[in-house]
């Protein structure tokens, strides 16, 4: 495709797939795709005199950890960013396509079963093994979303540029993770342009931080990111967002809620990192998680909260 | 479409559907670049697209329009990368050489345009490597090569120039040059694929299909586990015989499934169906009773009547020196990089195939029966494998379809299974429970010990784990019984060292256990238990290493560091009937036997053996493996290799030299002698070859010392030191058999911290059936590797010297779960350490 409405027209038309890197669609049968890959103006970064930023959805993953500016506006971002799957994925995946992956649940995987996600009726995981599902039950799906960047902008407050509708939030593009059917909630013919960065604030600090068994290349148990701003010792504003524990990437206002107007102490902080827990309902074999979240939430606000 | 492929301008069409992996290996005939998973975790496809790294099984073929493609080819073999891969052996079986060599070209120039010949930390090589796995582990290897391409050691000049590897086929790997089963393309070859069950039990009726299909099933057609192989069929494109596939009709009644030990429905109904499950073990089975599901006990004890009163007397006593507790262990795949495959072809009534296989000799012996041939009629072909590790060493399904098609068809029929059938019914090694119990006497001997291991390993029989414990410290009464559960889940097979990690997972914890009980130094324990005088020598080494004499309290703050120490040993196998034979053909030797080389080196030793013998230049002689008609040569299984092919090419060497006489090679062209392997000082354990192996005198042995990081928020298990001590007498290629025990390392690090096969529990169907849901170890968690080799003690053997390939796994896991002990306080019970059971063990 060269444009973008033509791109749109022949996902209504032919009900294909969008395609931007592959790397997530190869991997399964997902009938004739459309590419986008020669659309113009869709990839690199460009910044505005605000101080935000507009990232092409284009853009490989690659290039937003290289870049040194958006690494130093958003620092959370890069780091999300450097740990997604190995080097040659991240030179090929693109920003748009980790936002609007399809999850990595391995019965969704498995030729062998139907469930919610491809019209069934039942989530065999559920009954079965979940090991790796998630832990805030949103809804008939317990599959864990697979964005780790979706994280990332969540606790930046970015907003999502789509061809054919007006701006959104990240947590719009999401919902309440209550249709099982989806990963995200962009319509055929709707396409993700670009991410919109707001302008940092001055002083703000971030960390990502993520649970796994290997050293590198894994997807994460658990994975968080914090943002905040501090005068002093004590923080002024937060903003904390976590994965690979729900339907849908989250953001955890009870957490930040219990950091502002606090000193940045050990106290504050695993006191609110105990609060997350409220929100998670496990099954019996992924209770794990929930102690996992709030470990991986002390990581990051820790992280975010030391000095240098 | 037009694109740059090597530096050439080419013009090729392609279908929508088609990834640059296809184009590349299917149009271009450039097989170098290989396709191990498929879904662009494992690296082995990978390609540089306008200088940058791309896994080519995922790129959708038109995205190379105008675009450069580097691939192993283009690199020309003089990288300085490649070359530093060929110096520091940083290969095995090789198949996933080329992806590392292209994804470490682009490190190493970019390294070098940034930071000239400054060196890069492991981390940084890691994070650069993090996209490829080696399933032989050759990380160790990978980081020093990469290391000094980057330092520019081996940059046009600076090595000499012509660097001599130290495996001799090193550059045919590193080039992409080295032809795999695989990479076989004959003419008019068509594409097999196998219809598998998807039940888990189920009586098979017809099967209907348009054209010719090869029927699979055993004698009564009962299929036991999903993914059970039930037909075959082929077509000129493996889209087309998969299509073809999806067309064959299969009648199933479906049997109720055994997946929990509760089911009642028999597995195997009746005595005849029971001798058709497969093996778990290697050699011959020992006897057992069947009780519905489970079979068993199958008794090793020595004194078990004893055995068992001492460590009931002391239950009741509540004895301090009883130390018992369960211990289990995930199911393991062997995850060889190059799957299953085979390329058969009829020649009349002569058979021929290429074969991935470590076995060329006893997978034609079993084609000749199965087929109902003449010895003389199979030729098999193993030029290069991609590793084995106990996987390849029968006629597999792979092959059964290849022959059964290739006859159907009259044509060639290649069948290379894909990565999900090889994670479901490549193989795998069964999961265990072990019950243990450890009695000490007053003085701190061994007074008894109770093991009890239940295997899980579905559908096969023989997991015997226990049985080895028979060999374990000393003499002191022991009750030793496996039992096999069986059920309707995809089958366990031999796999390095059979048996042995989950039974040292339970041993050598409960040694440790032990130790801490009466405040002894673990190795001080082992010293006083095992009389083995060949594995004192490692614990005296061992004992002296700064990273076990300097071992501190871990503390309790986050990151806690434990160290500890684990050891094995096993028995002695080789292949008394091993020849070599060797020509003098233009100036050179040509050394050939029927044995391969699955990356474990055994051309390198046969080379060497050869050269040094006959004090000739390294380019002198020439080895030709993995062909069956060649002089007959051993299966590369139970660590037998070495001590049967390296005496044989010795006593080859000896006649050649006897039979040249003073004539030079170039004067004696034709001169062909064939050299036996000699028997060994008072001969063997068994009177004569089971299966054309023999039981020698001696154990092999190994010591191992880990030092782990246990992050105690995250739960993550980090080794960061090993050290491994192996005993097998005289190391025949230094190089290589470090790069093995290397790699035994990395695999035991796997097995204990991230390989797990999880099956759904309602139908049995394998869910890690890809690279990212079954997680083997990358470069990044490799540990420094330290290995030693005590070389004493075999003067017995010809040649002074065994194999170590599976003595130096066996007890990495349970040295890791004495590191964690030591770290933590809590000792971990069930492999895989997860994060999850981590953090459960030590209660956060």
């Amino acid at each position: 495709m060269t444009t973008i409405e033509a791109a749109a027209q022949a996902v209504r038309d032919t009900g294909g797939e969008l395609r931007a890197g592959g790397t997530d669609v190869m991997s399964r049968a997902a009938g004739t795709p459309v590419d986008l890959l020669g659309i113009p103006g869709l990839r690199g970064t460009e910044w505005r005199p605000d101080g935000s930023a507009r990232i092409g959805a284009l853009t490989p993953i690659a290039d937003v950890l290289a870049d040194d500016r958006l690494a130093a506006a958003y620092p959370a971002l890069a780091a999300t960013a450097a740990a997604i799957a190995t080097p040659q994925i991240r030179n090929v995946a693109t920003v748009g396509g980790n936002l609007l992956q399809r999850n990595r649940c391995w019965y969704l995987r498995h030729p062998a079963f139907t469930c919610h996600q491809t019209g069934g009726d039942s989530c065999p995981a559920r009954d079965g093994a979940h090991l790796y599902s998630a832990v805030v039950d949103q809804g008939p799906c317990i599959a864990p979303h697979p964005s780790s960047l979706a994280v990332a902008l969540l606790a930046y407050a970015a907003t999502a540029d789509v061809h054919g509708r007006s701006p959104l939030g990240i947590a719009e593009l999401y919902g309440d993770g209550a249709d099982p059917t989806r990963d995200h909630l962009l319509d055929p013919g709707e396409i993700l342009q670009a991410v919109l960065m707001p302008a940092p604030t001055p002083g703000e600090r971030a960390a990502y931080r993520r649970a796994t068994a290997r050293e590198m290349a894994e997807w994460p148990l658990v994975e968080a990111v914090a943002r905040l701003t501090l005068d002093g010792d004590t923080v002024t504003s937060a903003a904390v967002a976590a994965g690979g524990i729900a339907r849908t990437p989250l953001l955890l206002p009870e957490v930040a809620g219990a950091l502002v107007g606090k000193p940045a102490t050990e106290e504050t902080l695993t006191a609110a990192a105990d609060l997350a827990a409220a929100r998670c309902n496990p099954l019996p074999n992924n209770a794990y998680k929930v102690a996992l979240l709030r470990a991986t939430l002390i990581d990051t606000l820790t992280a975010c909260s030391s000095p240098g | 479409m037009e694109f740059g492929l090597n530096g050439k301008l080419v013009d090729v069409g392609v279908e929508p559907e088609e990834t640059v992996a296809d184009v590349l290996r299917d149009r271009m005939g450039l097989t170098g670049t290989k396709v191990a998973c498929g879904t662009g975790v494992c690296g082995t496809c990978t390609v540089l697209v306008d200088g940058r790294s791309a896994a080519s099984c995922l790129l959708p073929a038109g995205a190379a329009a105008d675009r450069e493609i580097t691939t192993v080819e283009g690199l020309g073999g003089d990288h300085p990368v490649q070359r530093a891969f060929a110096a520091h052996d940083a290969l095995q079986c090789g198949y996933c050489t080329p992806g590392f060599v292209v994804e470490a070209a682009a490190f190493v120039d970019r390294w070098r345009a940034e930071h000239g010949t400054a060196e890069p930390s492991r981390e940084q090589i890691a994070e650069a490597l993090a996209g490829h796995l080696c399933r032989c582990g050759a990380y160790a290897g990978i980081y020093a090569a990469v290391a000094a391409a980057c330092a520019g050691e081996h940059d046009e000049g600076h090595d000499g120039g012509t660097v001599t590897p130290p495996r001799v086929e090193a550059l045919s790997k590193i080039t992409g040059a080295a032809k795999y089963t695989a990479d076989v393309v004959l003419e008019g070859q068509l594409e097999g694929v196998i219809v598998r069950s998807p039940h888990p039990h189920a009586k098979v009726g017809g099967i209907r299909f348009d054209g010719p299909v090869a029927e699979m099933l055993p004698p009564d057609r009962v299929v036991r586990y999903v993914g059970q192989p039930v037909a075959a069929v082929a077509a000129p494109t493996r889209a087309e015989a998969l299509a073809a596939a999806a067309r064959v009709e299969v009648e199933y009644t479906v049997l109720p499934a055994v997946l929990s030990p509760d089911d009642e429905t028999p597995v195997y109904p009746t005595k005849e169906s029971r001798e058709w499950a497969p093996r778990a073990n290697e050699g011959p089975l020992a006897s057992a009773k069947w009780n519905g599901n489970v079979r068993g006990p199958a008794a090793m004890s020595w004194r078990g009547g004893t055995a068992g009163k001492r460590i009931e007397k002391a239950r009741d006593d509540d004895a301090q020196t009883l130390v018992e507790a369960t211990y289990t262990t995930g199911v393991q795949a062997h995850t060889c990089m190059e799957p299953h495959g085979c390329v058969a072809r009829w020649e009349g009534e002569e058979l021929h195939l290429h074969l991935s296989t470590q076995a060329v000799t006893r997978v034609a012996a079993q084609a000749v029966k199965r087929w109902k041939l003449r010895p003389e009629q199979v030729h098999i072909v193993a030029e290069h494998v991609g590793g084995g590790f106990g996987s390849k060493v029968n006629v597999t399904s792979d092959v059964v379809a290849a022959v059964e098609l290739s006859r159907l068809h009259g044509a060639p029929v290649r069948v290379v299974l894909s990565r999900p059938e090889e994670l479901v019914d490549g193989g795998t090694r069964p999961g265990v429970r072990i019950e243990l119990a450890l009695l000490a006497d007053a003085d701190g001997k061994l007074s008894a010990f109770t093991m009890d291991a239940h295997g899980d390993s579905g559908v096969s029989i023989g997991s015997n784990a226990a049985w080895h414990s028979r060999f374990f410290y000393g003499n002191a009464p022991r009750r030793i019984r496996d039992y096999d559960h069986v059920t309707n889940r995809a089958p366990g097979i031999p796999f390095r060292g059979p048996g042995l990690p989950p039974m040292l997972w339970a041993l050598e914890q409960g040694v440790d256990e032990m130790a801490l009980r009466r405040g002894e130094d673990p190795i001080e324990l082992r010293r006083r238990w095992d009389g083995n005088a060949k594995r004192h020598a490692l614990y005296d080494r061992a004992a002296a290493l700064p990273m076990w004499r300097d071992r501190t309290d871990p503390g309790d703050g986050r990151i806690r560091r434990g160290v500890g120490v684990a050891a094995a040993n096993y028995m002695y196998f080789l292949d008394p009937g091993t020849k070599v034979s060797l020509t003098v053909e233009q100036g050179a030797v040509v050394a050939r036997i029927a044995t391969q080389d699955i990356g474990t080196g055994s051309r390198s030793v046969i080379a060497e053996v050869v050269r040094s013998a006959l004090d000739l230049r390294s380019g002198q002689v020439r080895v030709e493996l993995g062909n069956s008609d060649h002089a007959y040569g051993p299966t590369s299984a139970s660590s037998c290799s070495t001590p049967s092919i390296a005496p044989a090419a010795q006593d080859a060497a000896d006649r050649l030299r006897k039979a040249l006489g003073a004539r030079s090679l170039e004067d004696a062209e034709g001169l062909h002698v064939v050299g036996r392997r000699p028997r060994d000082r008072r001969g063997y354990v068994t009177p004569f070859p089971l299966d054309h192996f023999a039981i020698g005198r001696g154990f092999s042995g190994a010591v191992v010392v880990t030092e782990v990081e246990v992050d105690t928020l995250l739960g993550r298990i980090r080794p960061t030191r090993v050290w491994s001590g192996v005993t097998a007498g005289h190391v025949y290629a230094p190089r290589l058999a470090r790069n093995q025990c290397e790699g035994g390392v990395i695999q035991g690090i796997g097995y204990a911290l991230y390989e797990q096969r999880h099956d759904d529990p309602a139908t049995g169907t394998v869910l890690t059936a890809n690279l990212e849901d079954y997680r083997i170890p990358g470069i990044a968690d490799t540990p420094e590797i330290d290995v030693y080799f005590h070389t004493e003690g075999w003067d017995h053997v010809p040649g002074r010297g065994i194999g170590l390939g599976e003595v130096c796994t066996m007890a990495v896991a349970a040295s890791i779960g004495n590191a964690v002990r030591h770290a933590t306080g809590r000792r971990p019970h069930d492999l895989p350490i997860r994060p999850d059971l981590l953090l459960e063990g030590i209660g956060a």
